[in-house]
Parts: C-alpha cells; structure tokens; sequence
C-alpha cells in the first residue's frame, strides 16, 4: 500500500496510507462542524484537500490568478529574532518589500503591547515615518492588546487570574471591566500617534488572547479609532479559534462575545468597523496536519461565506492548520495556504 | 434513593453548577450507606469532565468551570471524610507541579481534583516550579508518581530535565512520570522517556491509575 508524507500537528514527520488520510480529512472537518455549527465540507472539496495533502512536491502553489495578498505580523522585528539579523526596524521593512515581496507588514516593538508602547511612541513614530516614505506597500503598527498587563502587580487592575481560582467571581468580573477601559484608551492613544506618523493602518494582534473582555477592548478601541481618525484602517487579528469565557457575560452590541467562532467573531469586527479580520483556528499537536487542515478549512470556508470585510487567515506557528513548530516546515505552510485559499476563499494571509 | 438517582443527581449538580445540592447529595449518600468511591467516580467526576468538554468546546465558560470546581470540592470534602478511616482506599501518592517558567495551571486544578476522587493522595505543588523542587518534594512525601504541566513550548524542556535529572541522581527507576499540557503528546513522552502521557484530565485519572498499578 502507497504511504504519503505528511505530518502530525507537532511538525513531526509521518507516512499515512491514503485511507488514513482520508478519513482523517472526514473527522477534521466533522470536528469543526460539530464545535462551531456550521457546514462540513462537501465531498468534492474533501477530495481536493486529500489531492493537496498527497500533491509529489515539497511546496505546492496556487493556481495562477488565485494569488492572494500577504502579510505580516510584528513583521519587522521578526528577522531581527527569528534569523538573529541585526536590522533596524524600518530597514527590515524594506527588505519585507522590496526583497521578499511582501504586500504588507507591520512595525512592532520587541515588548508588543499597546500598553508597553505607549511609553515609548515617541521612539516608534519616526520609524514608522522613515518607513513610509522609503515604502509603497501599506505599513500598519501592530501590537497586542493584552489585557492582562493591566493586572497587579503590572498595573493598577486587581489580578482576575489570582480572584478565579478562589471563587472570586463578581471581583474577578468588575477586574476585567475595569482594565477594559485602560486598555482601550492605549489602544486609541497609540493609534492616533501612528496615524499623524503616517500609518497606513492599525494591527491589533491577538484580540481576545486574555479572554472575552480582551476582545471587547479591541472591539471598542476599533470603534472610538475609525470615529477619530476613519482613514486609519484597522486590522483586526483574532487570538484563537474561539473567544475564551475569562469574563462570561461579556456582550457587544447585544452579542455575548465568549464562545464565539470565526463566522461570529468577524461579524463583530465588522460592526466595529474593522477593516481586515484575521481569524484563528488553532492546531491540534496530536492530530495529524490533514486533520487540522481539513479542520482549519471548514472553518475558515465558513467565515468566508459570511463576511463582508476581508478575510486574512493566521497562517503560522500552531495555527491556520500548520504545525506547531518553532520554524513551521515548508511544506505543511504552503498546503495550508493553497487550501485555505482555493476552498476557505481566503483574501490574504 | 436509588444508587442509579444519586449519580444522577450528583453528576446534575454539577452540571448544574449547584454547590448546595452536590453537597446534600454527597451526605444522602453516606446516610444511606453508599460506597464513596463510586458516588465520586460515577456521579460527581463524570459530571466534571461533562463540564470539562463544555469549557474546551467554548460553552461554558472559566467562571462556571471555577464554581462547578468549587460545587465538585465540597462534595467530596464530605465523602473525604468517609474515606479517611478507610486507608486501604489510598491507593498510592502523587506530587503534581506546572514546571518553571510556566504558570498555566488551571488544567492541573482539574486534573488533580479528578485524581484524587480516585483515592489518589495527590500533593499539589502549585506551579513555577524548578525541577529540584519537585524531586526534593517527592522524595519528602514518598511520591510513587511525578506529574508535571506545562502549557507553552518554550517550557516543556523542563519536562525533559526531570527525567535526565532522576537519571542523573539514580532516582528514575523510584518514580514513575506523567506529563500534560496543551503543546505535549504521547510523541514528546516517548521522546524524553516519561513513562506516560495524558491527554486531558479524565486521561489523566486513568494513566495515573495504571501508573501506580505498575509501581505497586
């Protein structure tokens, strides 16, 4: 019997026989089906994941004309920490460009928070400055919400992590509200530096990673920034496949948020007035990457079909279907993209 | 009541998330004689991984997880106390520590209160914890088992460290080793040499039990 290559969600090399990938596809994409309530894939599209998963050559592309834009997040440190290049952070910007052929990036600071920035956006708006007038490609400043810096004893919040566990419940609750609107005025504040700095836009990166009010935050620090400044656009990158109940009762817009799936997620972001979401779907490291894949496309299709801004899938580390590994192997990332484009009908990644 | 309506009732009340009627259940169930072990393990354990599979799923949240955790405690404070002149029903020791530089551990929370409905004696050392830390409390508590959390990729190393520090002082043979967390598979159990790996918390009752089987 004929093994194929692939691998399992730890990046771990594997041969499987063509049934066991098939019926792994099947139960990947009955998983996401069961878990966010939507539509499994039709046979067809089954097929043609089986067809990508087993296709002979290392990397795999689209189908010419099917190319779809890419960018990247805290993508201007990443060849500083990842390949140990000494760069500085605009300059690395150039390279994404001009070198790799990036259609976007964002500048970051190494402490990636909006909370952390604030102190030190003086020091950011002049690289995004010298950035955008060496660039044509839009350059977005990302950093990450993280509500949890707003706790004690990082900040003036009681710790929810320490109120849960104990019982705490209504404490922990009126914590979380409380940081809310700390991080929501960072948020803002950060924005409209980069805004006069000359950004094209606003990466807020991994909304939702400290929970339901983390992704609420991010929900109202995208409404008061297209208020005060509605050329700045917003893109709006998701923590994880769904919102997690740190909170519980959480609602936007009469919506509770925790709990929610890609396919509710965006349509949030879209109220808000998001102008990109970027939607997870983490990857199981004991399931194989046809699993996750099949998986991570049912999903991803779902959300596609419903949303009316674009859509840019997570595609790295752990997530989009890809294994979760330091340096995700190149033939598991260039599967999932074809897959994630040519059935999620992904817009960028 | 029938046995069949106590578990029943037990596992409600925690699904229900109702700390007052898994208590009184709990004390129905002494008064009328039942055996703990299997109210624990067949009625209140079963509806805390119900509530387990709900949380990973993005039903019920943390808040209702923490409460029925607290419902699940109190009983078995209660059918605790009928176990405690009962020494036979230990069935052997564990220490239980989220490794250093990691401080994720509500999945151990519900792992080790499930452990424990098994007549487990579990020794909770809370999490952050260095490796000399939880050989040096093994060895004061007379562990059979080592378990060690960790939920991040860039700490599971220090799950490889306990098993080349026990090989390093000789102790390896002495304790047998559990792992979990999020980023772990039975691949990186296989990979270091612990001798199990648990996929989720009702796993974990079940790997740990035939762990001590083993060491017994």
């Amino acid at each position: 019997m004929d093994k194929y290559f692939t691998r399992m969600g730890d990046g771990s090399g594997v041969y499987m026989s063509a049934e066991e990938i098939k019926e792994d596809i099947l139960q990947g994409v009955k998983d996401a089906a069961d878990r966010g309530k939507i539509p499994e894939l039709t046979a067809e599209e089954m097929d043609y994941i089986f067809e990508i998963v087993t296709m002979p050559g290392n990397i795999v592309g689209v189908e010419r004309g099917r190319e779809v834009v890419n960018t990247s997040d805290s993508g201007s440190c990443k060849m500083t920490y990842h390949a140990n290049i000494a760069m500085e952070r605009s300059t690395s910007v150039l390279v994404s460009e001009k070198v790799l052929g990036a259609d976007s990036v964002d500048i970051g600071n190494m402490d990636y928070s909006y909370k952390a920035v604030k102190q030190i956006v003086h020091n950011e708006t002049p690289v995004m400055e010298l950035a955008q007038l060496n660039t044509v490609m839009p350059v977005l400043y990302g950093s990450m919400p993280n509500l949890g810096l707003y706790t004690k004893p990082d900040g003036p919040v009681d710790n929810w992590s320490e109120l849960l566990p104990m019982a705490k419940i209504d404490e922990a609750r009126a914590a979380q509200e409380e940081a809310v609107e700390h991080a929501v005025r960072d948020m803002v504040f950060v924005a409209g530096e980069m805004y006069a700095a000359g950004a094209d836009g606003i990466n807020l990166d991994t909304c939702g990673a400290s929970g339901d009010a983390d992704y609420l935050a991010s929900l109202l620090a995208t409404e008061k920034i297209k208020e005060k400044y509605p050329n700045l656009g917003v893109e709006f990158g998701a923590a994880g496949e769904f919102v997690l109940g740190m909170h519980g009762k959480l609602e936007y817009e009469g919506t509770r948020i925790a709990g929610l799936y890609p396919h509710k997620q965006v349509k949030l972001a879209e109220k808000a007035g998001a102008n990109i979401f970027g939607p997870v779907v983490n990857t199981n490291t004991s399931k194989s990457f046809p699993w996750n894949l099949a998986r991570t496309v049912t999903f991803i299709k779902a959300c596609s079909e419903v949303a009316e801004i674009p859509l840019h899938i997570n595609v790295g580390m752990g997530v989009g279907g890809v294994p979760m590994t330091e340096i995700p192997p190149v033939d598991a990332v260039t599967r999932a993209d074809k897959a994630l484009i040519e059935i999620g009908k992904a817009d960028g990644l | 009541m029938s046995l069949e309506t106590i578990l029943n009732e037990a596992k409600q009340s925690i699904l229900d998330i109702d700390q007052e009627k898994a208590t009184a259940i709990a004390q129905q169930a002494l008064d009328e004689g039942l055996d703990p072990v299997k109210v624990l393990t067949d009625g209140y354990s079963v509806g805390i991984r119900e509530i387990g599979e709900l949380f990973s799923r993005g039903e019920v949240f943390l808040p209702e997880m923490i409460l029925a955790s607290e419902a699940m405690k109190a009983a078995v404070e209660i059918l605790n106390s009928a176990l405690e002149d009962k020494a036979s029903k230990t069935v052997g020791k564990m220490v239980f520590a989220t490794v250093e530089g990691d401080v994720h551990d509500i999945g151990k929370g519900i792992a080790l209160a499930l452990i424990q409905t098994q007549g487990v004696e579990v020794i909770d050392l809370g999490r952050d914890v260095p490796v000399e830390k939880i050989i040096e409390e093994a060895e004061k508590h007379g562990a059979n088992v080592i378990g060690t959390s960790a939920l991040l990729t860039t700490t599971m190393p220090n799950q490889e460290k306990l098993e080349a520090e026990l090989r390093k002082r000789g102790m390896r043979e002495k304790y047998k080793t559990i792992i979990g967390g999020a980023p772990c598979t039975q691949r990186w159990a296989d990979k270091i040499g612990a001798d199990a790996y648990a996929e989720d918390a009702a796993e974990g009752v079940t790997k740990v039990l035939e762990l001590l089987s083993l060491s017994t």
